[in-house]
């Protein structure tokens, strides 16, 4: 595995204000404990919006996973949660979260998160995001709140699905109003919806944008501007940053200017990156092999319809097709991918850290294969903890499947 | 009599087509979180859809190396054709593994009927209502599928039948928790599994007269250390049957397979699809659930009634739920002073004497 930082400079304009929405962001949560404002930590695909309704600072703890992985200290929080006696098995997410709270270390100026005053998670991404939040409430004794989903798998949402999380969404509104005083207004909750909306579309369309032969926008970049929309929806800087984004991504898609030189290969990935190697991406990119499409980035984005800001902050939350698509469903989404993006083969990352994500990969891949002839690769690692990542086996996996695109022409 | 009961496990897929020739309907499903009762009241036959101690062969290419021994064991069973009588399945959602079971189930093996509900994780009014609507939704596909109505006195049949059914084996768990006991905490394990794959109303008369059987029979437990086992599904009886050679005694338990599948009864109401949704959603909670606090409660309960001296756990290995709520519940015992073992198993016994080494040595401290 390398140790060198990928996209050293940055190729795209927007890059700098995104550093600086990342920074500011951050050097906010340093402070915010001082500025007394309530904390709160939340799983992904939870509500931020709820957050900037009521004047609660979000933390990620799930981003911040990423940002430990990417700078190497995942190996030992993740150790240091194994101590405590959670299972090695479990997600390294969690793991590396928990690891970090007990050793009071993070990545920034060696402090871990700033406390929470309360908790929010969802369960339908997975049910570990639940049970990792219970374990938070129990650690730090402060209220959690789930927000529960019963969503269908391989059947359309019905309205009771829409009420039971809207109806969640209300009771939450009450909870954070109980436990930080801050009062829940109405006007307010409209405008970051109408925020979060926009910044949605706009990321959706962006995504949209690498239909474009040859793609005008890497995997890298994708991943990284994730983070105003998981962080920062329902804030007017990530509708501006976006609108920013858009305009350089569909002025490069216009011009036809590859993200990547020496595009070959247009490839879907499914699911996750490995944090601490997004280099990987480099390396499939030497082989001429572009990531163009991806169901994991696209899973932030949702619409709210605002004339029923309940109800339409719900559908964001459950309506993404990745978290209620069996097998069958989700082959049939991605073979609509790979025809709408041109895409010549599908890599898919086993994640063993999530094992939601990554059961039923071996069915959609046969399931691609078998209808329409594209080919798929399959290779194990985990997300966050790299203590047992085999950087020859993965690449041995991409290097013979390489092999396959090239015998087909 | 025990015998009868391992017998009916061991010739379930067996009876089930001999049912089938009958003409009767039969449908799986993977856990307690299934509501049996709709299924019976259209006149199918539900059975639990369990894993084998035979080799994994051909679910290796299904699913990956870190998903549990119970899933795969299902699924290689699915794919060999042992369960190649059913007529349907139905699904309730609890862990990650169970969401995605039927899309894999189906993609690969024909099965006409498909159920899936999307269970809410919760106990709270909101979540009971959206429960109520899922169970009306089966219910119709049920009816669509059986070509006719199911009505309210059926399904207040079944819900009888299935709580005569509790009743028994609740007497039975109290019988096995007393001072020289004559059910073993293994025999009982198959005493319950027996119920997965029998007709409700033929096993309720097994029940009845294993019970009329114990209360004339004498003790086989005298002088053991006495436990209460906590876990996930396993497929090994041998684990259970060697903490008793070894000198355990199992006296109550908190298993997926035991009281938690059979603990809570449906009360009877107006509207038998409120009653059904009232139990499941309050039943004894999976880890899979939240919060976790009755659980744990009612383990220190049992733990109190029965004069428990010490917890084995018996985990899954990749079971996420059971597996985060570990040090939560070590944490718990602890705080009691309560010993606590934890053992976790790919759904065997595995290497001959690891485990009761480990079992041994826990006894001995608790002499």
């Amino acid at each position: 595995m390398s140790d060198k930082k990928p996209e050293k400079k940055k190729r795209l304009k927007t890059a700098e204000k995104l550093g600086k929405l990342m920074a500011d962001y951050y050097t906010e949560s340093a402070m915010v404990k001082a500025q007394k404002k309530p904390v709160a930590w939340l799983s992904s695909v939870a509500p931020v919006e709820v957050c900037y309704t009521m004047d609660v600072f979000p933390i990620y703890p799930e981003n911040y996973g990423t940002m430990c992985a990417a700078r190497k200290l995942s190996a030992e929080f993740c150790a240091a949660a194994e101590a405590k006696g959670f299972s090695t098995d479990l997600c390294s997410y969690a793991l590396n979260n928990l690891g970090s709270i007990y050793l009071n270390k993070g990545p920034f100026m060696g402090q871990g998160l700033p406390e929470p005053d309360l908790l929010i998670a969802t369960e339908h991404a997975c049910l570990s995001m639940a049970k990792w939040w219970e374990e938070l409430s129990r650690h730090f004794n402060v209220p959690l709140y789930i927000v529960d989903a019963a969503l269908p798998v391989g059947e359309d949402l019905s309205p009771h699905h829409i009420n039971y999380f809207a109806e969640q969404l209300r009771e939450l509104m009450g909870f954070v109003e109980e436990h930080t005083g801050n009062k829940f207004d109405m006007d307010k909750f409209k405008e970051v919806l109408g925020y979060s909306d926009e910044a949605s579309k706009l990321f959706l369309e962006i995504g949209a944008l690498r239909k474009t032969v040859p793609s005008p926008i890497s995997p890298i970049e994708i991943f990284t501007n994730m983070f105003p929309i998981v962080t920062l929806a329902g804030k007017k800087e990530a509708v501006e940053f976006y609108n920013e984004l858009y305009d350089e991504i569909s002025e490069l898609a216009k011009r036809k200017e590859a993200a990547v030189p020496n595009e070959k290969y247009r490839l879907l990935w499914d699911l996750f990156p490995i944090w601490y190697n997004l280099n990987l991406f480099k390396y499939i990119e030497e082989k001429g092999g572009v990531v163009v499409a991806d169901v994991y980035a696209t899973t932030f984005g949702g619409r709210v319809d605002i004339s029923r800001p309940f109800e339409g902050l719900a559908e964001r939350y459950v309506g993404n097709p990745l978290l209620s698509y069996g097998v069958q469903q989700k082959t049939e989404l991605y073979k609509q991918m790979i025809k709408e993006y041109h895409v010549d083969g599908v890599v898919f990352h086993s994640n063993r850290s999530c094992r939601m994500a990554s059961m039923g990969q071996y069915d959609v891949k046969q399931g691609i294969y078998e209808d329409i002839g594209i080919p798929g690769a399959i290779f194990e690692s985990d997300f966050v903890d790299p203590r047992s990542y085999s950087d020859e086996q993965v690449k041995d996996t991409l290097d013979s499947f390489f092999e396959i695109l090239e015998s087909r022409g | 009599m025990i015998a009868d009961f391992q017998e009916r496990y061991a010739k379930r897929h067996e009876l089930a087509k001999r049912w089938k020739k009958e003409g009767k309907r039969i449908f799986g499903y993977f856990c307690g979180y299934a509501p049996e009762e709709l299924i019976d009241a259209a006149g199918i036959i539900p059975v639990r859809i369990l894993g084998s101690l035979d080799k994994v062969t051909l679910a290796d290419s299904h699913l990956q190396s870190f998903i549990c021994a119970f899933g795969r064991s299902c699924l290689d069973q699915g794919l060999k054709g042992t369960y190649n009588y059913l007529d349907g399945m139905v699904t309730s959602k609890t862990c990650d593994i169970m969401r995605n079971m039927p899309g894999i189930w189906s993609r690969n093996i024909e099965i006409p009927f498909v159920g899936y509900i999307g269970a809410p994780a919760k106990r709270t009014k909101a979540a009971r209502e959206c429960l109520i609507e899922e169970f009306k939704v089966l219910r119709s596909k049920l009816e669509e599928f059986i070509g006719k109505s199911i009505d309210d006195d059926s399904i207040n049949q079944s819900i009888e039948t299935y709580n005569e059914s509790r009743k028994l084996l609740k007497e039975l768990y109290e019988i096995r928790g007393k001072d020289n006991s004559p059910l073993s905490g293994s025999d009982f394990y198959h005493v319950v599994r027996a119920g997965f794959v029998t007709p409700k109303k033929e096993y309720n008369k097994m029940l009845s007269s294993l019970k009329s059987e114990l209360i004339s029979s004498k003790s086989s437990k005298d002088g053991k250390v006495r436990f209460l086992v906590s876990g996930s599904t396993f497929e090994d009886v041998n684990i259970l049957k060697m903490i008793e050679e070894v000198g355990g005694s199992i006296v109550a338990d908190d298993l997926c397979i035991g009281s938690r599948y059979f603990w809570d009864l449906v009360e009877p109401a107006s509207d038998p699809i409120r009653s059904l949704a009232d139990r499941y959603q309050m039943r004894i909670a999976c880890p899979c659930k939240h919060p976790s606090e009755e659980r744990m409660e009612r383990i220190l309960e049992e733990v109190k009634k029965h004069r428990v001296e010490g917890v084995i756990s018996i985990v899954q290995k990749y079971c996420d739920t059971h597996l985060f709520e570990y040090p939560y519940m070590k944490d718990v015992l602890q705080k009691n002073d309560i010993p606590f073992l934890y053992l976790e198993t790919e759904d065997r016994l595995g290497e001959e004497g690891q485990f009761k080494t480990r079992v041994q040595a826990f006894i001995e401290m608790l002499r």
